[in-house]
């Protein structure tokens, strides 16, 4: 082979090396730059995750040199166990969750308080069931989730009102509302935000007036999903919880900011193709209620009171064998 | 028979149990995420009898399906033998059918049947009818050419005459898949019970989903597996006693 050939072998040997190694340093940095974290939701992709997803795909999270990894929740999917195996550093998880699993040990803390109300709500037809207060539900047939929060809700609301049980039908429901449309049951337990507009939809079809009885109107203030991490993630990287906490809380205050209401609808439809964009339009604004009850409050405070009745609630129902000491475990980060 | 099933339950059972011990402990994990030996032990005191009475609820539900199965398969195999076409347009309507997850379908027969008892007895018909359906459409249609063939030459060859000799013939493969499908009848009510139903065990086990109480669901599983392996032996010892009975007696 002539030496000019030899010589460019090498200068094109080196080059692809330098190359190589600009590339490489390159993604190093990068890596460097974005910390990895896993985010288990509660739930599937819906319009009650529309901060998380926000936060992730507006570059919220980017900000904070975070690479987060938002993964839907399920029925069989439980965050605080995920965090415990390290499959996840961050989750979402109801109150009761939260203090069932710190009363067997679960070393986990709370870091913010999404729903301010809970969306648990009951259907019912006015015209049919009148409902001013909870002794009206004497004599009728009330749904709930035997074991799901809802039954504990309204065993709650119930002793709260000196209601027995025999003074009222309790209807064991499930994801089949054929019960209460045949007039079977005359409350049905939902989720206000995300399925109301679409029972109500079909109500309205049919011609049917329809309401709604919030517990927290009657006192029962039982709390929903929370950012929960583990409190070896808390003491050991305190610098990323509270980098993804900033990230996340402003993601939500962004979604929720009436002026980007497209934007927020547009997010919710890009992950969940399968709910009709006008369903969408009409969960949002009921969302952001329950989340923000007035315009200028602090998105993810957390109400020590409500998280206090809840564990109240759930050592009365003998959920929870001993007090959990549940402000130990409330660790507003955004407020530091 | 039955002792060296139940032994063998409990063997597997508590090796499965040890392996979680083993991971519970060796990652430090809450017993909210394993529980404990002792709250599994506290637990099953405390539930073991609402527990027992709900298996014993979804075993019975689970037999009157399997036998309803049974019957359907074995009517159903009989006509399908008639001829080559009936045979054929059967089997690919099992086959289609049984493709369909039953948690997409239940909730067209919990709207059409309600949550009670016929709903679960349809669910669990179902999920084990197919298996055994296929197999005796097989077993029926499936020609014992040295024996028939000299009923027909005979002229003495009967449609009933026909069935039982293709049965005799192939009556242990009958009785297996009869035990086999057991357990599918078995799982099939649970199931039914988990989607939508207000009793038996596959109603606990959703409630103790939704407490994340692992504990609960290993009581249920563990008398879950008592009962099926109860159950599957019943099932073997009358399967024996059949072909005791229609054993060619020895010398002719």
């Amino acid at each position: 082979m002539k030496p000019q050939k030899l010589r460019k072998i090498e200068y094109l040997t080196i080059a692809m090396v330098l190359i190589a190694f600009f590339f490489s340093a390159s993604d190093r940095a990068i890596a460097q730059e974005n910390e990895e974290v896993a985010y288990r939701l509660k739930w599937l992709f819906n319009v009650s995750v529309v901060g998380d997803l926000w936060a992730d795909v507006h570059g919220n999270f980017g900000d904070q040199r975070l690479e987060v990894t938002v993964k839907a929740g399920g029925p069989e999917r439980d965050a605080i166990k995920e965090l415990e195996l390290g499959r996840a550093q961050f989750g979402v998880a109801s109150a009761d969750q939260v203090i069932r699993a710190v009363s067997k040990g679960a070393p986990i803390v709370v870091l913010a308080q999404l729903f301010q109300t809970n969306p648990l709500h009951w259907i019912y037809r006015p015209d049919k069931s009148p409902f001013k207060s909870p002794p009206d539900f004497k004599g009728k047939t009330v749904g709930i989730t035997y074991g799901g929060n809802d039954e504990t809700i309204m065993r709650a609301l119930l002793a709260k009102y000196n209601i027995k049980e025999d003074e009222l039908n309790l209807f064991s429901v499930r994801y089949d509302y054929t019960p209460f449309y045949q007039g079977k049951v005359d409350f049905w337990p939902l989720y206000i935000n995300a399925q109301a507009p679409i029972i109500g939809a079909k109500l309205k079809k049919a011609g049917e007036q329809y309401s709604f009885v919030s517990p927290a109107d009657f006192g029962i203030r039982f709390v929903a999903n929370s950012v929960v991490t583990s409190r070896e993630m808390l003491e050991k990287r305190p610098d990323t919880v509270k980098r993804f906490i900033t990230a996340l809380l402003q993601g939500w205050r962004e979604a929720l900011d009436p002026a980007n209401k497209e934007k927020a609808i547009k997010t919710v439809l890009q992950f969940n193709k399968e709910t009709p964009e006008a369903i969408v339009r009409q969960q949002l604004p009921v969302t952001r209620k329950l989340m923000m009850p007035t315009a200028d409050f602090a998105f993810g405070k957390i109400d020590v009171a409500a998280w206090k009745q809840t564990e109240e609630i759930m050592l009365f129902q003998k959920l929870i064998p001993k007090s959990v000491q549940v402000e130990n475990l409330l660790k507003p980060v955004y407020e530091k | 028979m039955l002792h060296r099933r139940i032994y063998q339950f409990f063997i597997i059972y508590f090796l499965g149990l040890a392996v979680l011990m083993v991971i519970k402990y060796s990652l430090s994990l809450s017993d909210y995420v394993i529980p404990s030996p002792v709250e599994v032990w506290l637990t099953s005191r405390q539930f073991f009898p609402v527990y027992f009475v709900a298996v014993l609820n979804t075993l019975s539900v689970a037999i009157l399906g399997h036998i309803l199965s049974i019957f359907l398969a074995t009517t159903v195999g009989i006509i399908g033998r008639l001829t080559i076409w009936v045979g054929s347009f059967i089997r690919v309507a099992a086959y289609n059918i049984q493709a369909y997850p039953i948690v997409a379908v239940a909730p067209i027969i919990f709207i059409l049947l309600g949550d009670g008892l016929s709903s679960r007895l349809l669910i669990a018909a179902m999920i084990c009818y197919f298996p055994l359906l296929l197999s005796f459409i097989g077993v029926f249609s499936e020609p014992v050419a040295e024996i028939e063939h000299f009923f027909e030459s005979t002229l003495k060859m009967t449609w009933w005459l026909q069935v039982k000799i293709r049965a005799f013939e192939n009556i242990s493969k009958l009785i297996t898949v009869i035990v086999g499908s057991a357990t599918l009848a078995m799982v099939g009510t649970i199931v039914a019970e988990f989607i939508a139903a207000d009793a038996g065990i596959g109603y606990s086990i959703r409630i103790a989903l939704f407490q994340s109480d692992l504990a609960k669901i290993l009581v249920a599983l563990f008398l879950i597996g008592v009962c099926t392996s109860l159950y599957l032996v019943l099932l073997e010892w009358i399967g024996h006693m059949i072909q005791k009975r229609w054993e060619i007696p020895k010398g002719g």
